[in-house]
């Protein structure tokens, strides 16, 4: 019995070692994932002769990595057990303070098995630590670049992993200081977000690192993004994160303008203008090809209330104090004529049952409604005599009955 | 999955207690075993041998709450770790390695309100910082200019509450956005255009019943979605009906049926996500 248990510790140690090697012979992998060991077959059919690592447990190519499911369990036990081990006579050496102790081959065994390990399980946040104790010691540009690389590489096969991102942002916070490629570094983690975004859909720890970015650009970076993110979110109208990360880049060229024109007058407000209306326009349009997508009147609510607030005055409203006032001074009532024209136009159900057609029709009533809220009391009681909030309510328990008790506060 | 043992600790222990059931396990056991996963500094890890972190200092400070045996505990030293934690800006980091977010604020202030020792961060600084993560939407992210999600806002806004500070929340407004939350099938979602999940039946409920706007959502359609989520043979229960269930959903169903007075469950505090009878056992039994 206590033979047999040796020899598959033995075993799982064999295992761990090959793992190893495969890591530290080929830095440059960035992509890794789980199969079942029928997929090998598969696999190993396609790739010819070409492999450079191939048995019943890995498989390794063009910078891919692949692990054996059937080895999974095994491999993450003696990793953890290594780990474990060689982070604790770390530390133990490292409060002694023995100029004896073998530092860099201690070091070495941690980043070597926190690697092995976090490439098994993403969220051991110990592991993480380990690594930031040991390179926050050395300071050096390229390790820090290396703490990017396996976070990458965590992320391939765990694109929410939250330490993943948390680790990320630990080494740009490191390096920023004294790196004079950091706008590039800036433009390769948005990069990398918009990438990950593309398979792993409406995921918030990405879109949430992203927008953590923002503040780290130059304005001509945010004004970059804008354009970029632009495209892509007219193809996930879906994503509601993109249309926030939208959100903070037109925040930020504002704050900027607003700091600016203390000092100064300048034209930068027709700027903001011209990219509210362009934001306007275009969700507009996507809300008429695209039927029935919550996201796009949310982010209709963000564009039209901060609009009005902006570039409209007399509106006694005191929330928006923060809000540095435009010249530019437009006329609410045409602004909201043209809001109701849109929700009107939306809100017509076919004799059909298409739900999306429902749910344009919800979306569109209850934007309307919600604007009306925000906006001064007497600018919104106006604006509610206008629609006919009688029509809007029989719309809404018409298309949503089950709902009724919320459709008469919100119209009340 | 072992990293987060605490955690996993909490829900089941949480969710065996709002059933009447917690005797089911041996509490020193469970005891003994929180204790040897506290650090010297004062906080506690996920599992022996782990780096210790705020997201499992609370979970055994609930705990220990759950059974009774606060006093095992030297509250200072606990409440020197979180307190150390807090930022000039008044945000908190989760551990030394300085990840900021208002989940972290939330877990230190709820920590150091049920230890009695709220005095020892600037609680003003600490609200003012969450303030600052509020949304136009009405709801707050992980910092200044994050997106809106729902398990965020029952952070913040149980972060306001436990202070005193719910003068800050625009309730009409974020009431409106978490009652959106509730999709066709009667569950709710935790941001918009995503699948129902029952984990957020707690977090926008409990969000809801403290700002006060719980009856604008349609509360029988969201008892049968989470019910409709429990397997019947095994007992527990998943994110949505028909997938596999485990233990942080379990509790969150558990947690939101509490919430909606389903018969049998005992009652749950909105803030402290603690029962009832053990929040006024901390509070009110001197």
């Amino acid at each position: 019995m206590r033979e047999e248990s040796m020899t598959s510790k033995g075993n799982s140690l064999k295992l761990l070692n090959e793992f190893e090697l495969i890591l530290e012979s080929d830095p440059l992998i960035d992509e890794l994932g789980f199969i079942h060991p029928s997929q090998f077959v598969t696999l190993n059919k396609e790739a010819a002769s070409s492999l450079e690592h191939e048995d019943a447990n890995f498989w390794s190519r063009d910078h891919k990595l692949a692990i054996s499911t059937d080895v999974l369990l095994p491999l993450y036990k003696v990793a953890k057990d290594a780990f474990l081990y060689a982070i604790s006579q770390y530390k133990r050496h490292e409060n002694r303070l023995d100029a004896s102790w073998d530092e860099s081959n201690l070091e070495s065994e941690v980043m070597k098995h926190s690697k092995a390990l976090l490439l098994l399980s993403c969220d051991f946040g110990t592991a993480w630590n380990s690594r930031k104790l040991i390179v926050s010691k050395k300071q050096h540009m390229l390790i820090f670049l290396e703490e990017l690389l396996l976070s990458a590489l965590v992320l391939s096969y765990s694109p929410k992993s939250e330490q993943a991102w948390c680790h990320r942002r630990w080494a740009i916070k490191m390096i920023s200081g004294k790196c004079s490629t950091l706008q590039d570094i800036v433009g390769k983690e948005s990069e990398l977000v918009e990438k990950i975004a593309e398979r792993s859909k409406m995921n918030y720890r990405a879109w949430n690192h992203r927008c953590w970015l923002v503040s780290y650009m130059t304005r001509e970076q945010v004004l970059h993004e804008l354009k970029k993110s632009r495209n892509w979110a007219g193809l996930h109208v879906a994503d509601n994160s993109c249309f926030h990360y939208r959100t903070r880049l037109m925040l930020r060229v504002r704050e900027e303008c607003c700091h600016k024109l203390e000092d100064e007058t300048s034209d930068g407000n027709d700027e903001i203008y011209q990219i509210w209306q362009e934001e306007l326009d275009w969700n507009e349009a996507l809300i008429k090809r695209y039927v029935g997508r919550e996201a796009l009147w949310l982010h209709r609510r963000f564009l039209s209330l901060s609009w009005i607030r902006h570039f409209t005055t007399n509106l006694g409203d005191t929330s928006n104090h923060r809000v540095c006032k435009s010249s530019i001074n437009a006329d609410i009532g045409i602004f909201m004529d043209n809001e109701s024209r849109l929700a009107n136009s939306c809100s017509m159900v076919p004799d059909n049952d298409f739900e999306d057609f429902q749910a344009q029709a919800i979306y569109s009533a209850t934007y309307i409604l919600w604007l009306a809220k925000q906006i001064s009391d007497s600018q919104g009681i106006e604006l509610l005599e206008k629609l006919n909030v009688g029509s809007l309510k029989t719309m809404l328990n018409m298309a949503c009955p089950e709902r009724s008790s919320l459709w008469d506060i919100l119209n009340g | 999955m072992e990293h987060l043992r605490m955690n996993g600790a909490y829900w089941g222990l949480t969710a065996l207690d709002l059933l009447g059931k917690i005797d089911a396990l041996d509490s020193n056991e469970v005891i003994e075993w929180i204790m040897k996963c506290q650090h010297e500094s004062g906080g506690f890890a996920g599992n022996i041998g782990h780096d210790p972190h705020m997201l499992y200092t609370l979970s055994a400070v609930q705990v220990l709450a759950l059974f009774d045996k606060l006093n095992v505990l030297d509250a200072d030293k606990v409440a020197n770790y979180v307190s150390g934690l807090q930022n000039d800006d008044g945000s908190f980091t989760g551990d030394e390695w300085g990840e900021v977010d208002t989940r972290f604020s939330y877990l230190a202030i709820c920590c150091l309100s049920i230890l009695h020792r709220l005095d020892k961060i600037n609680v003003e600084k600490a609200v003012n910082y969450i303030v600052s993560c509020k949304n136009v939407d009405g709801g707050f992210g992980c910092t200044p200019g994050g997106e809106s999600h729902a398990g965020q806002i029952f952070c913040c806004v149980g972060a306001l509450a436990v202070t005193g500070s719910l003068h800050h929340v625009d309730k009409d407004l974020l009431g409106w956005w978490l009652c959106e939350r509730q999709v066709k099938s009667g569950g709710l979602n935790g941001r918009p255009e995503k699948l129902p999940d029952v984990c957020y039946s707690w977090w926008v409920l409990s969000s809801l019943i403290m700002i006060d706007r719980v009856h604008w959502i349609n509360k029988d359609k969201l008892v049968k979605f989470i019910l409709n989520c429990q397997d019947t043979e095994n007992g527990g229960i998943s994110d949505r009906p028909e997938d596999a269930v485990d233990v942080f959903h379990t509790y969150f169903g558990v947690a939101g049926l509490s919430l909606l007075e389903y018969p049998g469950v005992k009652a749950i505090d909105p803030a402290y996500a603690l029962p009832v009878d053990v929040v006024n056992r901390i509070f009110f039994q001197k």
